[in-house]
């Protein structure tokens, strides 16, 4: 089996977490702005594991489980809070949401 | 785990017990009352617990959590932050239709996870701190879910933290793929004269997330929206507690891993203290929306405090804890007030509501205006003294043009809060004047022991000063 | 000595509980008003006590209460600082405030804001004491702004005349002027001394500070500016009179007892700095003379009870300056004591005048009043004589006695000093001489069929106070007349006296000259009672014309119309051509740039999640970029 260095990993890394943010910053249906989260979300699950790989600890595995934990905890909240917009606004654009500024 | 942990952890164990138990009796019993009591009983007895804790620090436990000198003054002060929100909650949920008991879980979640950050002592505990504070405060800051702006502030809240959690996240799985350690301990030891480039990149985007979490320019834009649209006593609750745990992290972090000598870190802090102090102040200057303007004047104090943690020397810590503990107290007391004149539905944010205060409830305005003259930094206020610390501390590094901004930005910030202390003696109208709700007892207590403080501090601040003069070397 | 907190801390705490309880029982506000100042006077007298039986060893003792800021050798406490001098003015602030706010509990009966009145009182005595108490220039600087602004609250108490409102605004702006000077001198003597304690700071100027040097003297002067506008000296004496605005127990305390004193105090208190700039040591004793003159000769012409009194104050003031010019530092004390006591005296007698009077002030509508008012007359007659210094018990002759010696054989002084403060001595006994015949004597003018003099509350304090006014020469008397020393020796540590005096025969020759000038200014002044008395019921109503010189002397000298021409007027067309120069552009620009930056930074607040979240990733860029590439 063909080992590729860690570097290799971790630019794919970055790279998911850019697609993950440019989405944050384009999207403007709120339900994709919370996937592209996830997506930066597992873009650091992964450099963590990778590092664990590396070092031959489990601290990057462990810390990828708590991420996974937390994702599902903040996206829990979130479509609940995307319900209510849903429900107050008939939208979910983040446009629409935009009445407090100045 | 030894005993001797057990006790050192007591303050968060009661604290997240209490949201245990609170969550229980949700489950069996609706009463706000019942609840309420029992979540300020177990915020007295968490601070009560610090007490036992003292006598065996420091005391590291595990690798995650350092319950040190530093450590416990910081729980202590976020326990009495929580338990003056909490006091300040109890009139303001009263008074509205909508399901009040959850809240206080929320509270005591949120309170536990700056507990840990506090105590933060590796990557792991700080990212398990940073999301049990964060994922309690998506829900409070969305509690007014009837109302648009509730919901608006909500959602511009959780995707903004989200994502900045992301960078934080991001940041340490490069940092822990370069350097092997999650632990800052290692992490010091570890490092060279100079950091590899991933890792570098990597602090840069942990920079962010902290800045994201203190609302320093250019990671502010949400303060104000979210400060208008969150209930006032958690805008209270997020412009301290939140606050004031990641600068505890951040302090711990600075000073352990002695970031002064990186210059391009110093530079970075530097551009955004500077940066904050101007926006934050010119922000606020035209506001006419007091839960905004109070929110742009959190940024430009966070700048003033940055300024404290980058004079460098023994004298950094103490001023900026004594200058962080000031400006908890001095904004509990302007949220407080916001939240104590708040009624039903109706936020007391705009400042004509404010006009005619002193005529109408005297004693509020007087709380309100002595926590307008500390935030302006006049004498015989704790705001005074703490600046005067900052300053000295300053001058002490010589950071020259630090400074010249701050006093720049102190002159500016004048302007807004004596536009609102002269609305607050004007005559009231006559004709149409807003409606305060009937005086309340736990946030009545909860102001006047905020602003006996307030002049305390600022009058004999000599017994704090004492206590925090031994701060640095308390740090593990 | 631990209890000296007490005494500056309990009329504080009389103003705290007066302030925030609203809507108190006027009983209860006065139980508090004059109460907290009663046991302020009894702590005051226990530690007068213990300090006579038991002087600390080096003559002073010091009392941190708290430090409140101490950074490295920068230290600023709240410290209180006991030694015979600053004793004999608390006994004086406490015992005469004492009696003047349980005057006022009779006087201000009826008052709509009796608490308030109170309150302000007590913030008053409070400052006072720490003025006189402080142990270091901040402190001070706090009682010194705290007492002038509850004389400019209380100036303008009754705020609802216009009339009032000006008076309080005129003596607050002309006492600011000497204040910012002294501000200025304080800082000087802060940076070149580098303490601000001020034991220190005179042992400091005294070793490295040659006599004469030019710092001694722009400190010694600028420090005088701050206190002649304190003490209605001349040039900056315009506001006292029209101080006379408010109650007549807050001109007794105020601008008559206390306050006005606190320049002497302040010069007194930093005499090492005199002595080291003979030239402002010479203008203080010039200032004085003068002042004593202007003021005497004003004192004669006005037909107002409280502005004769307010002119004679300003006189008397003189005399302490002129005391305090030829380095008698201990009489100029000795005088503010016996004027503290005659002086309120005549004030508050002169108040039950006025309330006989139905508060008519006018003194040609007066007279006849002494079977009227009997208490007011014999307490008042005792103040008079003892302000016009006839011998032998009277307080007023042994201290002015005491100054006037001085000014005949002190090197400062001189023969000229002497004749023109013997002059002053001829115009006190005149316009006090007059001022009595006008008022109490011959036919009753335009006296209302019922007199209300007061009740216990007012005649109670006149008489006790009197005592002292008879009484208190007896212990200075000059080697001619027993030679008691009792006062000299007390403060001698604090303020030493060299010893200067000539042969017991000059000083003989002298007290009998001033006795025979005093007397011959009675007969004068009671011969002008009378005339004026004999006029006005001939005219009655018609109002006298006056000749230029009588209306010029009314007018205080013109310098009111001096000061609107000279300085309040161009300042005012400067002011007006002068919109807007450079500074005002600055501040404009100022101003503009942060309207400009506001309208630009909001802008960035779109409310829009996405442009929050894209600003969030710049944010990030750009820092990474930076601690990338530096």
């Amino acid at each position: 089996m063909r080992q590729y260095p860690i570097d290799y990993g971790l630019v794919l890394s970055a790279v998911l977490f850019a697609i993950g943010m440019a989405g944050v910053f384009v999207r403007r249906n709120v339900i994709f702005v919370l996937l592209c989260i996830e997506i930066m979300l597992n873009a650091a699950g992964l450099a963590f594991v990778l590092g664990g790989a590396r070092w031959g600890q489990a601290d990057g595995q462990v810390m990828f489980i708590f991420i996974l934990a937390m994702a599902a905890a903040e996206v829990s909240v979130g479509l609940a809070l995307i319900m209510r917009m849903f429900h107050r606004f008939k939208s979910l654009d983040t446009n629409e949401i935009a009445r407090m500024k100045g | 785990m030894s005993s001797e942990q057990i006790l050192a952890l007591l303050p968060i164990l009661v604290t997240s017990a209490a949201s245990v138990v609170v969550m229980l009796l949700v489950a069996l019993k609706r009463s706000h009352g019942l609840v309420f009591g029992v979540t300020v009983g177990s915020l007295l007895v968490a601070l009560a617990a610090i007490g036992s804790s003292v006598s065996v620090m420091p005391q590291a436990v595990s690798s995650l959590l350092i319950m040190d000198r530093f450590a416990l003054l910081y729980i202590g002060l976020i326990l009495a932050a929580t338990l003056a929100v909490a006091l300040l909650s109890y009139a303001y949920l009263e008074s509205r239709a909508e399901r009040r008991e959850e809240y206080y879980i929320l509270l005591l979640l949120a309170a536990a996870g700056s507990e840990v950050l506090a105590a933060a002592g590796s990557y792991v505990s700080f990212f398990l701190g940073l999301e049990i504070l964060s994922i309690s405060l998506y829900g409070l800051v969305a509690y007014r879910r009837q109302t648009p702006l509730g919901i608006e502030a909500g959602v511009k809240y959780l995707i903004l933290a989200g994502a900045s959690s992301g960078f934080i996240l991001f940041g340490m799985a490069l940092i822990y793929a370069e350097q092997g350690s999650l632990q800052f301990a290692a992490l010091a030891a570890a490092k060279g004269s100079s950091f590899d480039v991933v890792s570098l990149v990597g602090f840069a985007l942990i920079v962010v997330g902290v800045g994201f979490k203190l609302a320093v320019v250019p990671f502010h834009l949400w303060t104000p929206d979210v400060y208008q649209g969150a209930p006032a006593p958690v805008t209270a609750f997020v412009a301290t507690v939140s606050k004031g745990a990641m600068f505890a992290l951040l302090l711990r972090y600075f000073i352990q891993l002695d970031l002064y000598q990186y210059g391009a870190v110093v530079l970075v802090f530097g551009i955004i203290a500077a940066l904050s102090i101007l926006a934050g102040n010119i922000l606020g200057l035209l506001q006419n929306n007091v839960k905004r303007m109070l929110a742009y004047s959190s940024i430009a104090h966070v700048g003033y405090l940055l300024v404290a943690l980058l004079a460098s020397g023994p004298l950094a810590v103490s001023s900026v804890t004594f200058y962080l503990i000031a400006y908890f107290i001095t904004n509990l007391g302007a949220f407080g007030v916001v939240g104590y004149l708040s009624s039903g539905e109706r936020e007391a944010e705009e400042i004509d509501d404010y006009r005619g205060l002193a005529w109408r409830r005297p004693w509020v305005a007087g709380a309100l205006t002595a926590s307008l003259l500390s935030l302006a930094g006049i004498p015989l206020t704790a705001g005074f003294i703490g600046k005067f610390f900052i300053i000295a501390a300053g001058a002490g590094s010589r950071l020259w043009a630090l400074l010249i901004i701050l006093v720049v930005g102190s002159v500016v910030s004048f302007f807004y809060y004596f536009r609102l202390v002269l609305a607050i003696f004007r005559e009231p109208d006559a004709g149409a004047q807003v409606p305060y709700p009937s005086a309340s007892l736990a946030g009545g207590i909860a102001l006047s022991v905020l602003t006996l403080l307030l002049v305390w501090l600022g009058v004999y601040p000599a017994p704090l000063v004492n206590l925090l003069g031994g701060m640095t070397s308390g740090l593990l | 000595m631990e209890l000296l907190w007490l005494v500056p801390a309990l009329p504080l705490l009389g103003f705290a509980l007066l302030t925030l309880a609203r809507r108190l029982v006027r009983g209860v506000a006065a139980l508090i008003g004059v109460g907290s100042i009663g046991l302020s006077m009894l702590v005051t007298l226990w530690i007068a006590y213990s300090f006579l039986v038991s002087p600390p060893q080096s003559g002073a003792a010091s009392d941190t209460v708290w430090s409140w800021i101490a950074l490295g050798d920068f230290r600023v406490s709240v410290a209180f600082y006991l030694d015979s001098f600053s004793l004999v003015m608390i006994l004086v602030i406490t015992i005469v405030g004492f009696f003047i706010h349980l005057y006022s509990a009779g006087y201000m009966e009826g008052d709509d804001g009796f608490a308030r009145f109170f309150a302000y009182m007590n913030l008053f005595t409070a400052s006072m004491l720490i003025l006189v108490l402080a142990d270091n220039l901040l402190l001070l600087l706090v009682g010194w702004e705290g007492v002038g602004l509850c004389s400019y609250l209380l100036i303008g108490f009754w705020y609802r005349d216009p009339a009032n409102a000006r008076a309080a605004v005129k003596a607050f702006v002309v006492t600011r002027t000497g204040d910012a000077a002294m501000l200025v001198g304080f800082l000087l003597l802060f940076t070149s001394l580098g303490t601000l304690n001020i034991q220190d700071l005179l042992s400091k100027a005294v070793s490295q500070w040659p006599s004469g040097s030019g710092i001694a003297i722009a400190a010694a002067a600028l420090i005088l500016a701050g206190a002649l506008g304190k003490s209605a000296q001349l040039p900056l004496q315009t506001w006292l009179p029209d101080a006379m605005a408010g109650p007549t127990p807050v001109s007794a305390l105020i601008h008559a007892a206390t306050m006005v004193t606190a320049g002497v105090y302040l010069v007194a208190r930093t005499h090492a700095i005199f002595a080291l700039a003979p030239p402002v040591q010479l203008a203080v004793g010039i200032i004085g003379v003068a002042t004593l003159l202007i003021a005497g000769f004003s004192a004669i012409t006005q037909r107002d009870i409280k502005r004769v009194l307010a002119y004679s104050t300003m006189s008397q003031i003189g005399y302490m300056f002129l005391a305090l010019g030829v380095g008698a530092w201990g009489a100029a004390l000795f005088h503010f004591v016996t004027h503290a006591f005659f002086k309120s005296l005549l004030f508050l007698a002169a108040g039950s005048v006025i309330l006989a009077m139905h508060h008519e002030q006018d003194l040609l509508k007066m007279g006849g009043l002494w079977k009227r008012a009997p208490v007011a007359f014999w307490t008042f007659l005792v103040g008079a004589l003892a302000m016009a210094a006839v011998p032998p018990l009277i307080s007023g002759f042994s201290s002015k006695d005491w100054i006037l010696s001085w000014v005949w054989s002190s090197p400062a002084g001189g023969p000229v000093l002497y004749v023109l403060a013997l002059l002053g001595v001829l115009l006190t006994a005149t316009y006090t001489a007059r001022l009595v015949t006008l008022a109490f004597f011959g036919r009753e003018r335009d006296v209302p069929e019922h007199v209300h003099p007061g009740g216990a509350l007012i005649a109670v304090p006149l008489i006790v106070l009197a005592v002292p006014a008879l009484f208190l020469g007896l212990i200075q008397t000059p080697r001619s007349l027993g030679g008691v020393n009792l006062f000299a020796s007390f403060v001698q540590g604090v303020l030493p006296e060299p010893g200067a005096e000539g042969p017991p025969s000059t000083e003989l020759l002298l007290m009998a000259v001033s006795t025979l000038v005093a007397l011959a200014g009675l007969v004068l002044g009671w011969a002008l009672g009378v005339s004026q008395a004999r006029a006005h019921l001939a005219r009655r109503e018609a109002e006298p014309a006056g000749s230029p010189l009588h209306r010029f002397l009314l007018s205080g000298w013109g310098f009111d119309w001096l000061y609107d021409r000279a300085i309040v007027g161009p300042y005012r067309w400067l002011a007006r051509i002068n919109q807007s120069d450079v500074a005002d552009w600055i501040a404009r620009g100022f101003a503009a740039l942060s309207r400009l930056l506001n309208r630009l930074l909001s802008l960035a607040q779109t409310g829009r999640l996405r442009w929050y979240a894209t600003a969030l990733g710049i944010g990030a860029v750009a820092i990474v970029a930076m601690v990338v590439f530096l």
